[in-house]
């Protein structure tokens, strides 16, 4: 697992014609206005609410109508309104990435750059790094393992 | 949610989740990987099956062991399909966004 190539970064960026500010809350405290939750989530159009705690090593999560929660990630910096970084771990398959997003204000509106990285540490985990990754594991499995 | 044969989809066990996760820490053998779970060996085969058809894991003999391991072209597809999803996320952020500013 040693050899195995450097997987290159996701790069997004979109721009939208309202203030940085504006643009950075509905990113996160009206993130159920424009997630894609149908297509994906957890438990997709079930789900009624996406959850951005607002502070450092809060919690990004989606709720459902039954009040079932689904953890996609932890807030490793909270900087509103201009940066926010996620440890997603939305899908077991993107666990240990980082999301970073950078609201740049423009002359007539915010800049939304978007970078999702860290993919190496999904194709490879240092093996004495193996038991803590098992309880973080855990924790994240939790919502889904208990129930079935 | 996500369409036949897709990694994501293969995911969506989490007996198989569970395996994937142990693979990150190396190759692994059947044997090894049910004795942490509370399923059969056939039944761990059965999933390493599932995860190899679709890209995810690859294996290996080892003398008379079959070594599993995660095949680094399936993270690969993982991240283009991460890529998509962004994409899509975005676009409808901007949707939202700038009619919210029409309607203020």
């Amino acid at each position: 697992m040693n050899d195995v190539a450097v997987i290159e970064v996701v790069r997004k960026s979109v721009t939208v014609d309202c203030a940085v500010e504006e643009a950075f809350r509905i990113f996160t405290a009206e993130a159920t206005s424009w997630w894609p939750v149908g297509s994906h989530s957890l438990y997709g159009d079930t789900v009624k609410d996406v959850v951005f705690e607002e502070h450092e090593g809060g919690e990004v999560y989606e709720l459902t109508e039954s009040g079932e929660k689904g953890h996609w990630a932890t807030v490793l910096a909270w900087e509103p309104p201009h940066r926010l970084v996620l440890a997603w771990e939305v899908s077991p398959s993107v666990i240990g990435t980082e999301v970073e997003i950078r609201f740049l204000p423009e002359e007539d509106g915010t800049r939304v750059e978007l970078e999702h990285g860290g993919w190496e540490h999904v194709a490879a985990e240092a093996p004495a790094k193996r038991d803590d990754y098992a309880d973080g594991w855990d924790f994240v499995l939790s919502t889904y393992v208990e129930r079935v | 949610m996500i369409t036949n044969g897709h990694p994501l989809d293969a995911l969506s066990d989490p007996t198989r989740r569970h395996i994937f996760e142990q693979l990150k820490a190396g190759p692994r053998s059947v044997g090894d990987l049910a004795a942490d779970l509370p399923v059969s060996r056939p039944a761990v085969s059965q999933h390493l099956r599932v995860l190899e058809n679709v890209g995810l894991v690859t294996h290996r003999r080892n003398g008379t062991r079959h070594l599993y391991e995660l095949d680094a072209a399936g993270v690969a597809v993982l991240r283009n399909w991460v890529d998509g999803f962004w994409t899509e996320a975005l676009a409808r952020f901007k949707q939202v966004a700038e009619r919210k500013g029409e309607s203020s």
